[in-house]
């Protein structure tokens, strides 16, 4: 299998949104936590292209369900989304009706590990539909490191001269103020028990 | 009218923003996470000023709480980790939401808009504080700061992203 680019979902809307939204892209499931990566991929795309998301299982889809599916409506963003993998026979007739597929709207193609060799070889022509646009997922992004973590938290210490001893015993009394940095400072100390 | 009664209207405001905040649900905290870095990323594009809202932005998840962080917790000046407007303003927010039953509950925020230079006020600040303070008439739950420290208007409770609504479409087109 050739070497693919690892993205983030918000990095793959994004280059949707670039294409002017009517393109189409390929990206390859993560082996763990599919579901909830379809999830973040269907709200990432609804978020940065400012339109619905729709995810259309492959299978067991029939022909007329599935084009019904991409054209009503046609210009919303749609998954469609293999599965755990479609059978060679599958691509094959996906590729036969590839000028039914076409839409106003973007579609990703959500594939299964497998099925990459499938696509190239059964189904050219929806390939080129994708040209180099295959994409793995890659981690979402915006997790605040332990740096940053910990660069808040002397932000705070500094600023408000109390260590993050003093603000757990604080709150422990019911002496720590209300206010929104407080509520933080807990939470960056994992002490949401006290908020 | 005494102060005693100012009081009590004071502390009827704070009960009616708890029934606000109760009624307010919102999606799943890593959800609204990406909603926001969306919506800051369409706001760029739309600015000349660029701001990458993929890096400015942080989610940390802790048990059943998760905040959502954008620029330095207390104002001291120009630095890159802001997010930057046109006008030369710029904005630092933190937002501290608790998961219940699948949805957000908000427990506070702090909403952080400067001013350019030279500008009065200085600054525009929403709070949002997670309980009732002792005297609710100077410090409403949920209020605003206009460019002093201890001075604290109330407002009504709204959608985090209806914040930046307000930041974005109102703020900055009157800077």
């Amino acid at each position: 299998m050739p070497e693919f680019s690892t993205e983030p979902f918000f990095e793959i809307a994004r280059r949707l949104e670039m294409q002017g939204e009517t393109g189409w892209l390929a990206v390859l499931a993560p082996v763990a936590d599919s579901t909830a990566a379809l999830d973040q991929l269907q709200t990432e795309l609804q978020s940065i292209l400012q339109k619905p998301a729709r995810v259309i299982q492959l299978e067991p889809s029939t022909f007329e369900g599935l084009l019904e599916a991409l054209h009503q409506p046609d210009d919303d963003a749609v998954i469609l989304s293999s599965g755990t993998g479609l059978k060679r026979e599958k691509w094959r007739s996906l590729d036969i009706m590839r000028s039914a597929l076409e839409r106003k709207g973007p579609v990703i193609l959500w594939l299964a590990t497998g099925d990459v060799a499938n696509l190239v070889e059964h189904a050219p022509n929806l390939r080129s539909f994708i040209g180099g646009s295959i994409f793995l997922a890659g981690p979402d992004g915006g997790i605040m490191t332990e740096t940053e973590r910990q660069e808040r938290l002397k932000q705070l210490s500094e600023h408000f001269q109390l260590t993050d001893q003093e603000v757990v015993r604080k709150a422990e009394v019911g002496e720590l103020s209300n206010e929104p940095e407080f509520v933080e400072w807990l939470v960056l100390l994992d002490r949401g028990d006290l908020v | 009218m005494t102060l005693e009664s100012a009081r009590q209207r004071a502390v009827a405001l704070d009960s009616s923003t708890h029934d606000a905040l109760t009624a307010l649900r919102l999606e799943p905290p890593r959800e609204l996470f990406t909603h926001i870095r969306g919506y800051l990323f369409r706001r760029s594009r739309e600015m000349k000023t660029e701001n990458d809202a993929y890096k400015l932005l942080s989610y940390r998840p802790s048990n059943d709480l998760a905040e959502i962080e954008l620029g330095p917790m207390i104002d001291k000046g120009p630095t890159p980790d802001y997010f930057r407007f046109d006008s030369g303003a710029r904005l630092s927010f933190g937002l501290i939401l608790r998961e219940v039953d699948g949805r957000s509950e908000v427990v506070s925020f702090r909403y952080h808009y400067v001013f350019p230079d030279g500008r009065s006020p200085q600054y525009l600040r929403f709070d949002l504080n997670k309980a009732p303070h002792d005297d609710p008439l100077a410090e409403p739950r949920c209020h605003l700061h206009p460019g002093i420290d201890d001075v604290r208007i109330p407002f009504s409770v709204h959608n985090p992203v209806e914040i930046l609504d307000r930041i974005f479409f109102v703020l900055e087109r009157a800077t």
